[in-house]
């Protein structure tokens, strides 16, 4: 086996490491973006049964974006196997109780109830913020890319970008400024 | 006595009511632009300056004069385009009205909803309503 071929046969079967940043993020929608390289379906060499999945580093996932009324509407279901054991937990409240658990929830739920996600998610590190530990940082070689930008706040622009953006309309000629 | 009457009406309403003997009007003729008031001592000076807008320079063109400036320029403004949206909103962050922007009802209202959505999504939290909870992260849902 030549030098090159060696080299590839390592890279093949490596675990990569992705990070993803989830600000202004749907959980729901990036969960399927996620689940491509947790499991590795991306890959020529995928099989069910080759494990051949990557490492995905999910970063900020406090400042996740639910869709439309979902932080209200969104219902979790827990029962702890007493009688009276069910609870039910809006998005909200979950949310401020952990702000990793939709994103995980997601994920989880968006694979296949099989023998292999609960292995499958152990590959997968969620952060509430961008403090991540340095030795799993060191491992990262990819970036999954957003599934929307994240817009830019007015205070972050500078006074002048601000004032010489293109104008739509005028103040009229009798306006007081105040 | 109606006839007194009725000379003291026509007198006193004339003078008083009739728009046309009474021309007070503050801001169009004078042109005021910016007030300023100046303490000196016990003297409190409030005097008003002419300015040219700031916006002159980068004011785009209309071609299309019957359509308002909104629907001329064919834009489709999201609630993220803040550098848009702040254009139509005063220096406190409240919406401008009607007749200043000079949009057609429809636009009116689509752009005072997009403000409302931007400054909800903390977007614009230097130009808000001071009465308003500038991080969406405090505002229990």
């Amino acid at each position: 086996m030549s030098a090159l071929k060696r080299v590839q046969q390592w890279a093949t079967f490596a675990r990569i490491w992705h990070i993803y940043d989830a600000t202004w993020q749907n959980p729901f929608k990036s969960a399927e973006v996620v689940k491509k390289f947790l499991m590795g379906l991306y890959k020529p060499i995928y099989h069910p049964l080759n494990d051949c999945g990557d490492h995905v580093i999910i970063i900020n996932s406090g400042e996740i974006a639910l869709p439309g009324d979902e932080w209200k509407k969104r219902v979790y279901f827990h029962h702890t196997g007493y009688p009276g054991g069910a609870s039910w937990t809006l998005a909200w409240e979950l949310h401020t109780k952990d702000p990793t658990m939709i994103l995980k929830k997601a994920i989880y739920n968006s694979m296949d109830g099989n023998l292999q996600r609960r292995h499958t998610m152990q590959r997968l590190h969620i952060f509430p913020d961008a403090n991540v530990p340095k030795s799993l940082l060191d491992n990262v070689s990819n970036q999954i890319r957003q599934l929307r930008p994240v817009p830019t706040r007015l205070d972050r622009y500078t006074a002048e970008e601000v004032a010489s953006y293109p104008k739509l309309i005028d103040y009229p000629k009798d306006y007081i400024i105040r | 006595m109606n006839i007194t009457k009725r000379i003291v009406q026509n007198y006193i309403g004339k003078t008083i009511f009739n728009n046309e003997t009474r021309r007070i009007s503050i801001f169009p003729i004078l042109n005021v632009k910016e007030i300023h008031e100046v303490q000196e001592g016990n003297q409190l000076i409030i005097y008003g300056q002419e300015k040219a807008s700031p916006r002159e320079p980068y004011l785009l063109k209309n071609n299309q004069t019957e359509k308002c400036p909104v629907c001329a320029s064919g834009l489709n403004i999201k609630h993220t385009d803040v550098l848009i949206l702040s254009q139509f909103v005063r220096l406190d962050g409240c919406m401008l009205p009607r007749r200043i922007t000079g949009l057609c009802g429809k636009q009116q209202k689509r752009i005072s909803t997009l403000v409302s959505m931007a400054q909800k999504a903390g977007l614009m939290p230097n130009l808000t309503p001071a009465w308003s909870k500038k991080d969406p992260k405090k505002r229990i849902v």
